[in-house]
């Protein structure tokens, strides 16, 4: 895969900066084995994971960055360094001017930070609780916390639920809680690591255009990570792409489509329930004489697959259309998997 | 000068305005369900109670305990469950548990909070309501046993009662977080450190050691500094130390056992800022 690598490039308006980040950890590897006992006491066998390997990263004021990878490529990291949670082994971070880690206090003052699978809502008092909570602890001003809980209030509709016991709310409830509370400060800076894993299609959609929103309206800059590439290229107009610690791609969902552009899927309604056997296409599922193949058009052309399905079977109906975005990348992490990390 | 002067008043306010909060939603927990929280509050005051229960029974049978007469063993009782009721007071919620914080991945939390780390360690575990379940038995078994024992109560023993609870306090804390700091190395294995640490605090305390052995006594304001978190700073408020220099010992011993505290802690911090944690449980976060 050629990868779009991009070098950080720090401008007036830049609000994050990685250069040449590293993050390694070191973990501990034991043997199942009963004879091993004393082995993995005296001299421990100690694997090093390399979580980033020199991440070249800016991101500017406004932007909204979808950053994404299979498990394991260092997303979380990489917003742990974000949030001062973690100090680089090497290289740089920068957010907003300041050093994450050591200028923490004033720096998680002005970035909201949410983890998809934790909350920062007090369990047993109702939301409304949780949002004074906030307004005290970060000394928020009180005409801008007024401001901003009214906005959203109205945004994530939240009037239903501010009296509601955190702990009896559904699960897009409180992830909708969530944002509202990491936003009550006006952060400039919005860390999102999974914001949606778990959610239905509805909360998701409400999250989805609420962030979208937000950055629109108050110049916001976003990070969000997630699994699902449908819902970042929804939400982000740029996306980096992480392979084994580094950033394997760097630009728009335009031009990621673009690295596997011929990738396509046929889909065939035949009188038979029997699949025709199209080479050199792949059968992704066959149900009640609907078939779907997934080809590449620049290896073979569309009208000798349908040559070859009407020589076996009669063709009652043909669709074709461009592989979904998850397709896509899911077919870049595989190609990934089968190559060592120094070609990347 | 005048910077950190201000810089101290900032923040001993910001603490203030923490402690009011902290407090109104501890009080706004326990109200909302008081058919819940009563009996689970008069549970609490059982188990405290219990704790000092052997010795108190001790007592009453055998009119006094070694060179301690009754009245001056419910003293060192009530300054026990003082000082463990003043902790459970204002670190609660497993701040005085720190172990479980740690090993459970929760500093993270902390962290994202524009604080400092010392202000949400001295704020976050404020529970005047719910946490007083050790505090007022043991403030009104002080109060008794002060009545029977005619003390000459004036401003110098209230200076060094207070100086001796504050530095009582640091002991359990410093003990507490030292070992607790572990779980930065092993978050799995020692998150449930601090709750034997801490019975081993709450249990041994209101015994009076006098008559141990050299070696024995000498561990037990040492090692396992139990000694002096009611034993040695009850002697001193009732006056059976002799030497001047003994209200000093305490305050000392309490300076020191912090400095080793925070060194480890801080140690602990500086690795998990390189490590990160490793785990997370949401378990005890965010009552």
């Amino acid at each position: 895969m050629v990868g779009l690598d991009r070098l950080a490039t720090v401008t007036p308006d830049t609000v994050v900066e990685l250069s040449g980040a590293w993050k390694v950890y070191r973990q501990r590897v034991r043997s199942a084995r009963l004879g091993d006992i004393f082995g993995n006491l005296l001299r421990p066998e100690v694997r090093i994971v390399e979580a980033l390997r020199g991440i070249d990263l800016t991101v500017r004021r406004g932007e909204v960055v979808a950053y994404a990878g299979p498990n394991g490529a260092g997303k979380s990291t990489t917003i742990k360094l974000l949030s001062g949670l973690l100090a680089p082994d090497r290289g740089r971070v920068r957010a907003l001017g300041m050093d994450p880690v050591r200028d923490r206090v004033r720096y998680v003052g002005r970035i909201g930070v949410v983890f998809g699978q934790r909350t920062e809502l007090w369990w047993d008092h109702p939301v409304a609780a949780s949002f004074e909570w906030k307004r005290v602890v970060w000394d928020i001003p009180r005409p801008r916390y007024e401001r901003m809980l009214g906005l959203v209030r109205e945004l994530l509709g939240l009037d239903d639920i501010l009296r509601t016991l955190v702990r009896e709310l559904s699960l897009g409830q409180r992830m909708r809680a969530d944002l509202a509370l990491v936003l009550l400060h006006e952060p400039d800076i919005l860390l999102l690591d999974e914001p949606t894993l778990g959610l239905d299609v509805l909360a998701r959609r409400r999250i989805l255009t609420f962030i979208r929103e937000l950055n629109r309206e108050r110049a916001m800059s976003v990070v969000v990570t997630s699994h699902d590439m449908a819902e970042l290229e929804q939400l982000a107009g740029r996306i980096v792409l992480l392979h084994q610690g580094q950033i394997a791609f760097d630009g728009d969902f335009t031009e990621l489509r673009g690295l596997l552009s011929g990738r396509r899927v046929l889909t065939l309604e035949t009188s038979s329930a029997e699949p025709p056997r199209l080479a050199p296409a792949e059968l992704i599922r066959s149900e009640s004489g609907r078939h779907e193949y997934a080809f590449d058009a620049t290896e073979v052309r569309l009208s000798e697959l349908l040559d070859q399905a009407a020589a076996q079977t009669e063709v009652l109906d043909v669709e074709t259309h461009r592989a979904p975005i998850d397709h896509v990348v899911a077919d870049l992490y595989e190609h990934w998997l089968r190559t060592p990390a120094a070609s990347t | 000068m005048v910077a950190e002067d201000l810089l101290l008043i900032t923040g001993a306010r910001r603490l203030v305005r923490l402690w009011a909060l902290y407090g109104r939603m501890d009080l706004l927990f326990f109200a909302r369900g008081p058919h819940t929280a009563l009996p689970w509050y008069l549970s609490e005051v059982v188990v405290a109670l219990a704790a000092v229960t052997a010795t108190f029974l001790l007592a009453e049978r055998f009119d006094d305990i070694g060179t301690w007469t009754r009245p001056q063993v419910y003293f060192l009782l009530g300054y026990a469950l003082l000082v463990h009721g003043l902790i459970e007071t204002f670190f609660s919620y497993n701040i005085a548990f720190i172990s479980r914080r740690i090993g459970r991945g929760q500093l993270d939390h902390m962290f994202i909070e524009p604080l400092p780390l010392w202000m949400i360690l001295l704020a976050e575990g404020f529970a005047p309501v719910g946490a007083t379940s050790s505090l007022l038995p043991g403030v009104g078994l002080l109060l008794w046993a002060a009545s029977q024992l005619h003390l000459a109560v004036g401003v110098a023993w209230w200076g060094l009662f207070l100086v001796n609870v504050v530095a009582s306090m640091a002991v359990v804390l410093a003990f507490a977080f030292a070992w607790g700091s572990l779980a930065f190395w092993a978050p799995r294995a020692a998150e449930e450190l601090n709750s034997s640490t801490y019975e081993l605090s709450h249990q041994l305390a209101p015994f009076p050691l006098d008559g141990l052995s050299g070696i024995a006594l000498a561990s037990l304001v040492t090692v396992v500094p139990v000694g002096l978190v009611a034993w040695y700073p009850s002697r001193i408020l009732l006056g059976l130390e002799a030497p001047p220099w003994a209200p000093a010992l305490l305050p000392a011993a309490a300076l020191a056992f912090v400095a080793l505290a925070t060194w480890i802690f801080r140690r602990g911090l500086r690795n998990y800022g390189r490590t990160g944690s490793t785990r997370y449980s949401d378990s005890g976060h965010r009552r």
